[in-house]
């Protein structure tokens, strides 16, 4: 009796793990083909391979012993740390306001917070410009009174902030709403003062969720690359792009790779710290939130004006700068004229198709990724490992993505199954991510219901796991496709004409003299950030902004 | 009632966007194979276009298929074939001008050009690769296809406005009186920064060029990654605070030909100083390791970017001038006058010290 039941015990364990691996399968080969295997080849090129004829020969110092690669990495930890304690101290009033307030138009203001992840990084960029460059809307009064932002470390933190600041926002909205209104009214009638109260109750509550966020954005700021070749400067660049230069233009790969290996250390700790992190944040039990209370008293009032204004100035007013920009172009230039272009209408419709068949790839790969992550034990060593993989594809240095890529597979770089396999690399992650946590915050009571009811595991999984964390799935879509369609996918691999993009046609019109190019690049961006934001409302869809399903 | 219809209606919109996605690819698919005559791949910078009816009409009388592939800056798309090499991802290049031509012959990458009575490896050409060329300007199987000057540009109203005379020398660009003026794109990272900097050490003589960059540094000198962001954020026709500008001899006619109205001069204009123009040459070549199958329809390419239908489009649509001789200079050209005197680099020189120049450059300029 004991010894059946025992086997029995251990045949199901078994077959656990074989559907586990059969999960997991598919992401972990398409990661290995596409991501770990040509990044490890440029890498061993790099630091162990036979030299090639025309490789610069290294006789530069390691990194850790050259004074100016020093300054890099040290600046790039810095920028990354600042960006952190910035949104950290500016996110958490505007968390605070947003879940505690009761005002009009919170809804639309909570909607917003997505604006700056949808918004494609070009796009911000050339906001940023717009707003605070040397002639741009803030900028030039600024300039006037002798403040000069160009050439200033701030072009990048202002950068960093307006694509990081909302994270942090919605994170620390997320861990209020986990706070218990009777433990607060519990502490209050104690004789906790509001602050008292904030600190011992609800504070520990929150802290994990914005820890989370944090180290997020602690790696999204340690590895970004494109804010940082268009707003870092000479001066101020990060670490990704000095080993961009090193490789695309000096075919140094040696100290390149050095960079890189360091590099990847330090990421892929700090991702497997925000597994860690995470993993905290599940807890499936019910709560009733602290009830939101009008804007009334001049505390308050004036908290909420700084917070709302702060929020609107760092990530509302450089979308509007660039928009007004952009009407300029259309009102007084030429940038109309864009629009009767075949280039132009070519791009739309490469960008959308490429962006859907990658969706849908993308789509596949992530609910798969996080199923299989959902099925393994969950916090053991190798589900965390798991969990963090699905930051790699974000954190990874994309110039040595493109070349190890042509190290491995030059007859395909020009193939277009590689492009779609490329923008489904990038935008995985999202659904990956979004799903994981919502299987996370789903109870286990539903699926164990629906099977002893006799519902098979594909049964329970469609009939019940899909539709209750549908909103989720849906939102990762949301992200991963507003990523993609700006996404600069095509120049990791090696472009074609026919492959025109939207994002490529903006670069090409700027690499171009004259202002009707300048005009057709300010409205085709504009025309991106639109269809971003189409694509994301159109898959999300209308509704109350994430609602974990326990909070029903 | 309503319900059905919603459901129906997203099921049907899930369908028609499946079979567009699954018939789309196929379409390509069928297409590839459907088309008999042979591919040439033809590796290009991401500058290159030409009239789509020009490659159009070559694709038929050569029987080939053409198949562009853009492998960045130029720079860039040199070290994309030199990683390549020992499976090439094309069966010619255009491109790869004089300054990288040292790294192209260094890396092996080039195959010679096949020697043919007539063609363009006989007729003399307006620009040379380099100093050790023949009259046809074709070294180590690279085939001049166009050229142009890389020198400063500045912005014409901003020095009516200050009322401030334009430099007459580098050594003036360096006075007090420029300080802050200047933008240039860095040349590691920049083929028209490359060829400024390159301009520079051979006007003045590398310890004199480079003294001048270090007093440039001093006098507020702005380095920005690429041509696009010197000449579109810093330059202050555009929008920036730099009324002068490192971009090409023809960019003052580039102005003219996209302006807004149809204006009769150029607001932008070329400053020629002694060491701060230099020559840049384009060139075509076959690569070695390609498809032999390609190599007759390779040549026929490189000749035609060389017939003078090409010649004549390349002068707005890449705006360089044309290499081959006899070919009418376009009317908007007029606003583009070419120097009479620009600073040469020995291909020796260039390939023994283009790498330290560069590391000294970044020593002086930006640590």
């Amino acid at each position: 009796m004991m010894s059946t039941r025992f086997s029995a015990k251990a045949t199901a364990l078994s077959r656990k793990r074989r559907t586990v691996l059969w999960l997991a399968a598919g992401p972990a080969l398409f990661a290995l083909a596409l991501l770990v295997w040509p990044v490890a080849r440029l890498l061993w090129q790099g630091l162990w391979g036979e030299p090639m004829a025309g490789l610069l020969l290294d006789d530069s110092v390691p990194w850790w012993l050259d004074a100016h690669l020093q300054w890099r990495v040290g600046w790039t930890l810095v920028q990354a740390l600042v960006t952190c304690v910035l949104c950290g101290v500016l996110g958490l009033p505007m968390a605070w306001v947003l879940a505690r307030l009761e005002f009009r138009g919170r809804v639309a203001w909570q909607r917003a917070l997505m604006l700056p992840f949808v918004v494609p990084t070009l796009v911000a960029a050339l906001g940023i410009l717009a707003l605070w460059g040397p002639r741009g809307v803030l900028g030039a009064p600024l300039a006037l009174a002798g403040w000069t932002l160009e050439g200033s470390p701030w072009m990048l933190l202002l950068g960093n902030l307006f694509f990081n600041l909302s994270l942090v926002v919605r994170a620390g909205m997320d861990g209020l709403a986990q706070v218990s209104a009777q433990r607060v009214a519990v502490a209050r009638t104690l004789g906790a003062t509001p602050w008292r109260a904030f600190w011992r109750v609800e504070w520990p509550v929150m802290a994990p969720w914005l820890a989370s966020a944090l180290c997020l954005v602690f790696l999204y700021c340690f590895t970004g690359f494109g804010l940082a070749l268009v707003l870092g400067g000479q001066h101020w660049a990060t670490v990704e792009v000095e080993i961009y230069t090193l490789i695309a233009h000096e075919l140094a790969l040696a100290p390149a790779a050095s960079l890189a290996v360091a590099m990847l250390a330090l990421t892929g700790g700090m991702a497997w710290a925000y597994a860690w992190v995470e993993r905290r944040l599940a807890s499936p039990a019910r709560i009733t939130p602290v009830p939101r209370r009008p804007v009334r008293g001049l505390a308050i009032w004036s908290g909420w004006a700084l917070a709302l204004g702060a929020w609107l100035l760092l990530c509302g007013a450089p979308l509007l700068a660039l928009l007004l920009q952009a009407a300029q172009a259309v009102g007084f230039g030429q940038g109309w004229e864009v629009l009767r272009e075949d280039d132009t209408w070519r791009a739309v419709s490469n960008t959308l198709r490429f962006s859907g068949l990658a969706m849908a790839l993308a789509t596949a790969l992530g609910v798969l990724h996080a199923l299989a992550g959902q099925a393994m034990r969950r916090w053991t060593p190798a589900a965390l490992a798991w969990r963090a993989s699905a930051y790699a594809p974000l954190v990874v240095s994309p110039v040595a993505l493109a070349f190890g890529l042509l190290l491995l597979y030059p007859q395909w770089l020009a193939s277009w199954p590689l492009l779609v396999a490329a923008y489904a690399l990038l935008a995985y992650p999202f659904v990956a991510k979004a799903l994981t946590a919502a299987l996370d915050a789903l109870p286990d009571q539903y699926a164990q219901a629906a099977a002893s009811l006799g519902a098979g595991p594909v049964r329970v999984l469609w009939r019940v796991t899909l539709p209750l964390v549908a909103p989720a799935l849906r939102r990762g879509m949301a992200f991963a496709a507003a990523t993609m369609l700006g996404e600069f996918a095509v120049s990791l691999l090696l472009a074609r004409p026919e492959w025109l993009t939207l994002s490529t046609l903006i670069y090409q019109r700027l690499g171009r003299p004259g202002s009707a190019n300048l005009d057709a690049a300010l409205v085709l961006s504009a025309g991106l950030m639109a269809l971003a934001l189409l694509a994301f409302w159109l898959i999300e869809g209308r509704g109350e902004p994430r609602r974990a399903p326990h909070q029903d | 009632m309503w319900q059905t219809f919603r459901r129906w209606e997203t099921s049907a919109t899930a369908v028609l966007m499946c079979g567009w996605l699954v018939a789309w690819p196929l379409g390509v698919w069928a297409q590839a194979n459907t088309s008999s005559p042979s591919v040439l791949r033809v590796m290009t910078h991401s500058s290159f276009d030409l009239p789509k009816p020009l490659l159009a009409r070559f694709e038929q009388e050569a029987n080939v298929k053409l198949q562009l592939i853009q492998g960045g800056d130029a720079g860039e798309m040199l070290n994309k074939l030199i990683l390549s090499q020992a499976a090439p991802v094309a069966d010619v290049v255009y491109g790869i001008d004089n300054t990288l031509l040292p790294r192209a012959v260094a890396g092996g990458i080039l195959a010679p050009f096949p020697q043919a009575a007539g063609s363009v490896a006989h007729r003399p050409a307006l620009a040379h690769m380099a100093d050790t060329a023949g009259p046809d300007g074709v070294v180590a199987g690279l085939v001049p296809i166009n050229y142009g000057y890389v020198n400063l540009n500045i912005d014409k109203a901003w020095f009516a406005q200050k009322g401030l005379a334009l430099p007459k020398s580098l050594q003036e660009l360096s006075s007090p009186a420029y300080r802050g003026l200047l933008v240039v794109p860095n040349p590691a990272t920049s083929s028209p920064g490359q060829a400024f900097m390159l301009a520079t050490v051979a006007g003045l003589g590398e310890q004199a060029a480079f003294d001048w960059w270090a007093r440039m540094r001093a006098n507020g000198l702005k380095v920005v990654k690429g041509w696009s962001e010197a000449y579109y954020t810093e330059f202050s026709r555009n929008g920036g605070s730099r009324p002068i500008v490192v971009s090409y001899a023809t960019s003052p006619a580039a102005e003219v030909f996209y302006s807004k109205q149809k204006i009769s001069a150029s607001p932008t204009a070329n400053v020629f100083l002694p060491g701060a123009v230099f020559r840049q040459v384009e060139g075509a070549a076959l690569l070695k390791g390609a498809n032999p199958a390609a190599q007759a329809a390779g040549v026929k390419f490189i000749e035609f970017l060389r017939s003078p239908a090409v010649q004549q489009a390349l002068q707005t649509r890449l705006w360089m001038y044309p290499a081959e001789p006899g070919v009418a200079p376009d009317a908007v050209f007029q606003h583009a006058q070419e120097p009479t005197q620009f600073e040469a680099v020995s291909l020796q020189a260039l390939t023994a010290q283009a790498g330290s120049w560069q590391r000294r450059w970044t020593q002086v300029v930006l640590k």
